[in-house]
């Protein structure tokens, strides 16, 4: 399979966790996928499908068992690519907390530039660029720990902003946040893909945000189960609820009107699309 | 925090006075030859002299004098206690006894050497607060990564050494929450922390610690991998944002100090 402009490829990747000295957890099996430049593509399953592992994979931190992981043609197998392979995709993580260095926020912001070694004025600029873009410039000299959490793991992203990637992947950045933080943070990285031109690899539970995306990955069992837009998934009758996952409420809400004799299209997945076809139908 | 009131020690006071304003190792050099002339002084009037400068000092970093006393409350016991050891169990043959009671008796040797415990105990603690109060935990650490840096020449992992320290106190009050949360959980399950003689009570601390120790473990993990996923690999080929610059302010500074201190030495050694 031929695919334009492909970012990150996985060629039948296996990934085994060893919890013990003869037992071992089949993460991942034989996983082939890709990933296009400028795209969001959004990876859900339930608790241990394996998605987290296969984030993982994409910026060396776990490197394959069997089979590869290509990241702009360079494979993560090979330890002298790491450096730049880090470069190439950056991450943020679950928990805020467990991922801020320092007590400042800007200088946290200025960790990821400074391991790569770049000269203090280029630091500087690219700290205050990463400040801009995600509205934070009114905090930048504030402790971490006098922010909201939404805050805490916008400072995250920023981090990762300032060392210029052109992947960034989320690993449920929204799961420790309340309704309105995480609406806030999935702005940002819609607006970060918008004007930033960054791949997103977004990682999460909630199908409200999946809706989002561009295309989307389910995995169960350490298997891609299903990948297309959301439209096709959440079109394909129900078969998403077999790997413990749930429509989008609109797509929910659209199935039961119609159950009640209320014509509507199958295919709705946004919230504003439905409330949209509910004032026509008056 | 309740336990945060009273201590002063190690906190920030923001402001933008040419004490603030100074390079970080012009201040702890400073602090530090300030501390070694104070563990010289041996007479009530080189800590006239001393006051005098400290309070100098104070003023001129625009610390409100009430804040800096603030934090000796804590301490009051403690130095109390000290000065009256000193009071009492100094015994040397040619000292006049002031007064004596039971099998104690205070001499006037054993008052002096209180007093001058004491006074230094009290002025230690009040140069190193001028320094945490004038100075941010980050330039500290700075200040300090950069006066260490000839240590690695003999080996010594300094810029390593410095990030510990930087990702200590970050981790410090987030810990101090979850110790709180914790705690409480107890609480709710029925454990009375405040109940029971010292042993009973020290013995309901392990189950508050065990879980504590777990998860500061899985932090240190997750800290791991972020720090890893953002291209750390140790000191080496790293660069800092912030560089810093000795200015005039720097080198008025030093000259003080050098003044003060042929001043100090004069009265000590005459």
């Amino acid at each position: 399979m031929f695919i334009l402009n492909p970012l990150i490829e996985t060629f039948d990747l296996s990934y085994a966790y060893r919890t013990g000295s003869d037992r071992q957890v089949q993460a991942l099996r034989e996983v082939n996928m890709h990933v296009r430049q400028g795209e969001i593509l959004a990876i859900t399953g339930q608790n241990g499908s394996g998605k987290s592992t296969l984030a993982r994979h994409f910026n060396g931190l776990l490197t394959p068992d069997e089979g590869e992981v290509l990241i702009s043609g360079l494979s993560t197998s090979s330890r002298e690519n790491i450096p730049s392979i880090r470069k190439t995709v950056g991450m943020v993580f679950q928990n805020p907390d467990n991922q801020l260095v320092s007590s400042i926020v800007e200088e946290d912001i200025a960790f990821g530039p400074e391991n790569l070694g770049l000269p203090p004025d280029i630091i500087r600029k690219r700290v205050d660029h990463a400040l801009l873009t995600l509205n934070l410039e009114h905090l930048r000299q504030e402790s971490p720990n006098q922010l909201s959490e939404g805050q805490k793991q916008l400072v995250a992203i920023a981090g990762v902003l300032a060392m210029r990637p052109k992947c960034i992947v989320m690993d449920e950045p929204t799961a420790h946040l309340d309704p309105r933080s995480r609406r806030e943070v999935i702005d940002n990285i819609l607006r970060l893909n918008r004007e930033e031109e960054i791949t997103i690899i977004l990682l999460t539970h909630y199908m409200n945000e999946v809706v989002h995306c561009d295309r989307m990955i389910v995995m169960d069992q350490g298997f891609i189960m299903m990948e297309g837009t959301p439209t096709e998934i959440f079109y394909q009758d129900g078969k998403i609820l077999d790997y413990g996952l749930d429509f989008p409420v609109a797509t929910r809400l659209a199935r039961s009107l119609k159950l009640h004799g209320i014509d509507l299209d199958d295919n709705i997945i946004h919230t504003r699309e439905i409330v949209e076809r509910l004032c026509q139908l008056k | 925090m309740e336990l945060t009131k009273n201590i002063t020690l190690g906190v920030y006071l923001p402001g933008n006075t040419a004490v603030h304003r100074l390079d970080p190792r012009t201040k702890i050099i400073a602090s530090t030859i300030l501390i070694v002339i104070l563990l010289l002084i041996n007479s009530y009037q080189a800590y006239g002299y001393f006051f005098l400068f400290i309070s100098a000092v104070i003023a001129a970093a625009g610390i409100p004098p009430g804040y800096a006393l603030r934090g000796l409350k804590p301490m009051l016991p403690v130095l109390v206690l000290m000065w009256a050891f000193q009071l009492f169990l100094h015994s040397s043959p040619d000292a006049d006894v002031i007064f004596s009671w039971w099998i104690f008796s205070a001499t006037d040797a054993g008052l002096h050497l209180g007093n001058m415990i004491t006074l230094r105990v009290l002025f230690l603690f009040t140069v190193t607060t001028i320094l945490t109060l004038t100075t941010s935990i980050v330039s500290l650490t700075d200040g300090l990564e950069s006066l260490l840096r000839p240590l690695k020449k003999i080996g010594l992992p300094t810029q390593e050494l410095v990030m510990t320290m930087v990702i200590a106190l970050r981790f410090v009050l987030i810990l101090a929450e979850e110790l709180d949360k914790i705690v409480k959980a107890q609480m709710a399950r029925g454990v009375a922390f405040d109940r029971g003689n010292f042993i009973q009570k020290t013995r309901k601390i392990f189950p508050v610690f065990l879980p504590l120790f777990i998860n500061a473990f899985r932090r240190a993990e997750d800290l791991i991998v972020a720090m890893e996923s953002r291209s750390y690999t140790g000191g080496k080929g790293r660069t800092k944002m912030k560089t810093l610059h000795m200015g005039r302010v720097d080198i008025a500074c030093i000259l003080i100090i050098l003044l003060f201190t042929g001043l100090m030495v004069l009265t000590i050694f005459t």
